[in-house]
């Protein structure tokens, strides 16, 4: 399910490794060295399936950045209100860059080139946020 | 008088609750010192440069430095100034084990330096912690596994027991209060049963640092006197701020090569109390 959402963004492969539900990117090194014990996680998280569906992690859309070209910048006000959780405006969109046809995910850009996460382009130019990193602040208070 | 203030004049400290100042340290993975500075300077946040630490700022800011977008890019790890010591003194390089790893500050901070990182984590509750940590900092040379100290196999040139401790009065300030001599005791066993299991575990030519955030000898100086007595280590010395450790407490002399360990007073260093051993076979 991984290989339906990196193609959303880009052609370019992502090498990964799956175990169990959960999705990886792990080293050659990370591979020679592994105890025998299961480990409870190795190299970069990107991801995990669940209830057919795939939940992306964060890094993974670090990733697909340097490649796609499905991005919407946002400007500095859009900034902010899109890791608090908000969904986008047109008053915070600099530009969007790829289709811009309602219904195709974005990866959310500031202006300085950081992926702020991801969302759906909806009616009039309007981006719902799917994830963002704000989650990582959610994730601490729960 | 408090027992625990009693034995830290003794010792010819007076130990005082203080304000730590707030102190994080650059994540080298994604962002230079010196980019982070600005980022930060422009959101109006000041930043000082920690003198004794290689990649630690202190800051001030009218708002919390976790939750600026530089923080959710994972660019730094806020995390007290001399905690930052431990990983300086071990200077990771190839496969270095961090054993009680959650959640995280230490490992991240190893993992810009070793090759991989072997972090384990007995609390199955903490590791959460720990896994969203190394995904925020991006940290991909980590392996994690949920698995006791004491029961770590292997063989393995670098290693870092940040120990289970009772903590300490600068970062707690019910600790007074709550701490008695019998739970450092408690604490003082397990950090024996943790050290001498990953003294097995040390190469003959491995070195591994030991610290915890307690003032207290039983953790400290007698956890590392009784290694020197039972293993064939000897201590190393280590360059950095703090008084050496003790040589002596209450009557009971301990290896003179003690003076080669750092303890940090917190009325001295302006940091929370600390101390850090160096070991090698």
């Amino acid at each position: 399910m991984i290989e339906l959402f990196i193609s959303k963004f880009t052609d370019t492969k992502v090498d990964y490794t799956k175990i169990d539900n959960e999705y990886f990117v792990i080293s050659k090194r990370l591979n020679e060295i592994k105890q025998d014990l299961k480990p409870e996680l190795i190299g970069l998280f990107l991801g995990k399936d669940s209830k057919n569906k795939f939940y992306p992690a964060l890094p993974l859309l670090d990733i697909l950045a340097k490649t796609s070209k499905e991005k919407v910048i946002v400007k500095d006000i859009g900034e902010m209100d899109f890791i608090y959780g908000k969904n986008l405006r047109k008053r915070h969109i600099e530009k969007i860059e790829g289709e811009d046809k309602q219904g195709f995910f974005k990866l959310i850009m500031n202006k300085k080139g950081e992926c702020l996460g991801y969302g759906k382009l909806e009616k009039d130019n309007k981006v719902k946020n799917i994830l963002d990193k704000g989650d990582y602040l959610r994730r601490e208070k729960d | 008088m408090n027992i625990f203030l009693k034995r830290y004049q003794e010792l010819g400290q007076e130990v005082k609750p203080i304000q730590l100042q707030t102190a994080i340290r650059t994540n080298l993975i994604k962002i230079s010192n010196n980019e982070l500075k600005s980022r930060l300077e422009e959101r109006g946040v000041k930043v000082k440069k920690i003198p004794f630490t290689k990649n630690g700022f202190y800051t001030k800011s009218r708002f919390s430095i976790g939750s600026t977008l530089e923080y959710l890019q994972g660019f730094y790890y806020i995390q007290e100034a001399a905690s930052q010591l431990p990983v300086e003194i071990l200077e990771p390089k190839g496969i270095t084990v961090d054993c009680c790893a959650a959640p995280g500050g230490k490992t991240t901070q190893l993992a810009m330096s070793s090759d991989v990182t072997l972090a384990f984590e007995s609390n199955f509750k903490r590791l959460q912690s720990l896994k969203n940590n190394l995904e925020r900092l991006g940290v991909s040379n980590t392996i994690v596994y949920n698995q006791d100290a004491r029961k770590i196999n292997g063989n393995f040139k670098k290693i870092l027991i940040d120990a289970p401790c009772s903590g300490n009065l600068i970062l707690d300030t019910e600790w007074l209060m709550k701490q008695t001599l019998i739970n450092v005791q408690q604490r003082s066993d397990l950090q024996k049963d943790i050290l001498g299991n990953m003294i097995n575990q040390l190469d003959d030519k491995g070195e591994l640092v030991y610290s915890t955030c307690s003032l207290e000898p039983e953790e400290n100086e007698m956890v590392i006197n009784w290694a020197l007595k039972i293993f064939k280590v000897k201590l190393m010395d280590i360059d950095c701020i703090g008084s050496p450790g003790l040589t002596n407490f209450q009557g009971k002399d301990f290896d003179k090569s003690m003076t080669k360990c750092r303890r940090l007073w917190p009325n001295r260093t302006n940091t929370q109390g600390f101390f850090i051993a160096k070991l090698k076979k």
